[in-house]
């Protein structure tokens, strides 16, 4: 959506598309992407019942957890980026987009200690069928961060210089919209790894 | 209430949300029961992301449905693949 969209400088109009159609492109395509590793998971699932319901045992709920707390406060720190902009406050949106990067890097972070505890616990992708399909969704989820991070950046410097307006700021409204899509994969990989046996 | 409010009460609830979630997978037993409030938590959850943080409540409609439908779709699955895992395990034998 064109922030000249926007009337009351809180919430856009009435059928406005948020960024632009082409991050809505990437978006639908992303949540595709993952919907048929979604059926990998399932058809996996069903033939090795056991496998799935030991598997989560032997992850770490906590390290799950934690990035869930990143992700979805993530989502919100950016949600409360792009409302500040739109009320004119340059400075406090770039400090809600700082306090995402932390958010993004805290999960990569997490991540990597997760990796190396499963590990230490004798779990990699050869483990099991289980824990093929974890390393699967979590590195394409992980990716996926990744390109967000970038894509974060960009918008600090333009939010820093800025060329983000109340009446313009199509750009961080994009990079909002995938950053929620992304929180989004998470919100299911979490309870099908960690939570649902 | 405010756009600003409710995403602030909002955040909160998705947190208390996964904590709980949390709780209930290190300590219940597997059951459909459970398997069916783990899906409607993150059904619920999944909603609200669509519909307040990226703001789809008063957007494009085809984008909203297109997302609300995921929100469908994949608790329903869950469910299904929990039910009738047999029949899917039959159906994609080779």
């Amino acid at each position: 959506m064109s922030a000249t969209t926007v009337t009351d400088l809180q919430t856009p109009i009435e059928g406005a598309i948020p960024g632009n159609k082409g991050i809505w492109a990437g978006i639908l395509s992303e949540m595709t992407e993952f919907a048929l590793l979604f059926g990998v998971y399932f058809i996996a699932k069903s033939h090795f019942p056991q496998e799935f319901r030991e598997g989560p045992l032997k992850l770490s709920l906590f390290a799950g957890t934690f990035n869930t707390v990143l992700m979805i406060s993530g989502s919100y720190f950016v949600a409360n980026a792009v409302l500040a902009i739109r009320q004119n406050r340059q400075q406090a949106s770039v400090r809600w987009l700082f306090l995402v990067l932390i958010a993004a890097c805290g999960y990569l972070i997490t991540k990597a200690f997760e990796f190396r505890w499963n590990v230490s616990h004798g779990i990699t992708g050869d483990t099991g069928i289980f824990f093929a399909v974890y390393y699967y969704l979590t590195f394409t989820h992980i990716v996926h961060v990744v390109w967000g991070i970038i894509g974060l950046l960009w918008v600090i410097v333009r939010t820093r210089s800025g060329d983000y307006s109340p009446q313009s700021h199509e750009g961080m409204e994009a990079f909002a919209s995938y950053w929620h899509a992304t929180d989004l994969v998470w919100l299911v990989i979490f309870p099908l790894l960690y939570l649902l046996r | 209430m405010t756009h600003q409010k409710l995403i602030d009460l909002l955040w909160l609830l998705l947190l208390a949300l996964t904590l709980g979630g949390a709780l209930i997978g290190e300590t219940a037993e597997p059951s459909l029961a459970i398997t069916l409030i783990i899906v409607a938590t993150m059904a619920f959850k999944g909603r609200m992301i669509v519909d307040h943080f990226m703001e789809l409540k008063t957007a494009n409609r085809t984008l909203r449905n297109l997302m609300r439908a995921y929100f469908y779709a994949v608790p329903l699955v869950i469910v299904l693949t929990s039910l009738f895992g047999d029949w899917l395990a039959r159906l994609t034998t080779l």
